[in-house]
């Protein structure tokens, strides 16, 4: 198909039409305002005024427009992250994300495919991610909340997978495969409560800031799953999860290999005993929930 | 906000619980008729099988789907926005299903970026046609404007300067739109909040000679028409005159909000004005159209959307 090229002025008119988008809200009046002075001159003269409106006056309902949807977007597919800061910071993180990260792809649900990772930069670069005001939240807390929701997000979004269920041919050879994992589930590790207040987030919407509950006396790690079309948590012991990532990593073998080796470095004899069907155990439920949608086999 | 061609696989609409077939048409309960999906076979782009005149259709949003499938309400047909139905999620596929079993579903994009700079992404158009070719869409639309440029996609639908030159280049898009997903296209005109200085032709003037030179089609909605109209000070009859009306696929009714300083929004959060009804009825009276109702923000339960759809009946003629 033989797309024709548009005018180079259209071209030139749309790049200022982007620009004036793209403009941050002003924030420091505690409402977000457009900045219509911060446009492109040449913008301001292309667009026509009204008696009662500017030209900047009707560009900033696009450049407002702009802006509100994507925080909307963000918040959706961040839901747990919006309430722990509540929508005016975490609004505000989202604008430092999309002015580094614009929107290119025509889907919504590509935009806040890297916000978790942006956070997490942020805070690696020294950047405060949370107010003074709240020593309730720690920045470790918000970054697994980003990393909870993005796992919702994925597992939500995920295409149809069939689970795979070894043969009795693949049995004999499973130990040299690599296991690939279905993009319906994910590995969660939450030290706070979050997972509980996502839910409880989802069940009363508001912009307001969720106040975030003692940090855990120990982790929890869960499977996040589907079943038909609902989400559902199953709970992990610790060397359940270990074993899954391992197994996400490398082959078999070599995953139990890591396993024994962690479990003979931390000095449990217990658990060295227990090991093998305990194994046994965590690979057959895996299995069975789905963790698992194929098996890559050495040639 | 508002994300694959050949002879397409005709079947025959299953008549459900509140549905029966009489004359080749599905007659639903309430007296309202569309086309049954068998008679769609063979038509031409010129000359669409589109949904019988007095079909009223809903906009298939996420927010109904429970009380969709409980219910399956007495509603003509349902439009999908095409955009959340490209990729492979499992919960949009599922529903899809469960509705086009039932249904017929036209398509309505809002990614096409028919203005902008760049042909659409590789394999997008391929997708649209598998899309309409799954749900047996008897036609597809997108806008009359663009949504991104060098790169970036502003998810919005941006106005461009009405000039003959680009009138030329959308119709020979368009019509490259048109046989690449080998059905009906319609585009639709905006809602705006501001004008160009380069513009030379009026938006109807524009919109009407894009639709010819191109030999598509025009998805008219009617309170895009109010909304601009207010916003820029023109009398929406004359824009509605200068629509060739046997060449409309559907009408598009939808609320709006006014903003302090005057300016309609098209928010698609709220019942049709009263104005827009009274244009809608003027449109109607030019020659009846299948209409659809939007409703995407502040969604209220799916009884009183159908509620509103019904206000369609009392202004026809």
């Amino acid at each position: 198909m033989s797309w024709p090229a548009s005018p180079a002025w259209l071209e030139e008119l749309q790049a200022r039409f982007g620009d004036m988008l793209r403009t941050p809200l002003e924030r420091s009046s505690g409402s977000l305002r457009a900045k219509p002075d911060a446009y492109p001159s040449a913008l301001l003269e292309e667009a026509l005024p009204t008696p009662n409106l500017t030209s900047g006056e009707r560009l900033a309902i696009y450049n407002r427009q702009y802006w509100f949807r994507l925080f909307t977007v963000l918040q959706r597919a961040y839901p747990l992250t919006a309430r722990l800061l509540g929508y005016w910071r975490f609004n505000e993180h989202a604008t430092h994300f999309l002015l580094a990260r614009p929107p290119r792809h025509w889907s919504l649900d590509e935009i806040g495919a890297g916000f978790a990772d942006f956070l997490a930069e942020a805070a690696g670069n020294g950047n405060a991610l949370v107010d003074d005001t709240r020593p309730d939240l720690e920045p470790d807390a918000l970054l697994e909340a980003a990393r909870i929701d993005l796992g919702y997000h994925q597992v939500f979004r995920a295409p149809p997978v069939a689970r795979y269920e070894p043969s009795a041919a693949d049995a004999g050879r499973l130990l040299q495969a690599r296991l690939r994992m279905s993009p319906a589930v994910a590995l969660l590790t939450e030290h706070w409560p979050l997972c509980e207040l996502r839910r409880r987030a989802l069940e009363a919407p508001g912009e307001g800031a969720l106040r975030l509950e003692p940090r855990l006396a120990r982790p929890r790690h869960w499977l996040l799953g589907r079943e038909g079309l609902k989400l559902g948590l199953v709970p992990l012991e610790p060397r359940e999860l270990q074993l899954l990532m391992l197994l996400s990593r490398g082959t078999v073998e070599a995953a139990l290999g890591e396993l024994e080796e962690a479990c003979r470095s931390a000095g449990t004899s217990q658990e060295l005993v227990e090991l093998p069907a305990n194994i046994q155990k965590w690979l057959a439920s895996s299995v069975q929930r789905g963790v698992w949608r194929g098996a890559d086999f050495a040639p | 906000m508002r994300n694959e061609r050949n002879v397409p696989t005709m079947k025959r609409l299953e008549a459900s619980n509140h549905q029966r077939n009489v004359g080749g048409l599905c007659q639903i309960r309430h007296g309202i008729s569309v086309i049954r999906r068998d008679k769609l076979a063979g038509y031409s782009l010129d000359m669409p099988p589109v949904l019988a005149p007095d079909a009223l259709g809903l906009g298939l949003r996420t927010a109904h789907y429970r009380e969709l499938l409980a219910s399956w309400p007495a509603v003509d047909y349902f439009e999908i926005i095409s955009e959340n139905f490209l990729g492979e999620a499992l919960p949009a596929r599922y529903h899809l299903d469960q509705v086009k079993e039932r249904y017929p579903i036209v398509l309505h994009g809002v990614g096409l970026n028919i203005l902008g700079p760049a042909p659409p992404e590789p394999g997008y158009l391929d997708r649209i046609a598998w899309l309409a070719e799954h749900v047996n869409a008897p036609f597809f639309s997108d806008h009359l404007c663009w949504t991104g440029a060098h790169g970036y996609s502003h998810h919005d639908l941006l106005p461009a300067p009405y000039v003959p030159e680009l009138v030329e280049l959308v119709a020979e898009r368009a019509a490259l739109v048109q046989k690449h997903v080998g059905r009906p296209f319609g585009l639709e005109n905006l809602s705006s909040y501001v004008e160009l200085g380069q513009s030379t032709l009026s938006e109807w003037e524009f919109y009407a000679a894009v639709v010819k030179k191109a030999g598509c089609h025009f998805m008219l909605d009617v309170n895009n028409i109010y909304v601009s109209s207010q916003n820029h000070g023109f009398e929406p009859s004359q824009y509605l005159d200068a629509i060739d009306f046997p060449r409309v696929l559907q009408l598009h009714v939808a609320g709006h909000t006014r903003e302090p300083n005057g300016t309609l929004i098209d928010t698609h959060d709220q019942p049709v004005s009263d104005a827009v009804w009274q244009l809608y009825r003027s449109a109607q009276l030019r020659a009846p159209r299948p209409t659809l109702l939007e409703w995407d923000d502040h969604i209220p339960p799916l009884a009183t959307v159908l509620g509103e759809l019904d206000k369609a009946r009392r202004h026809r003629v």
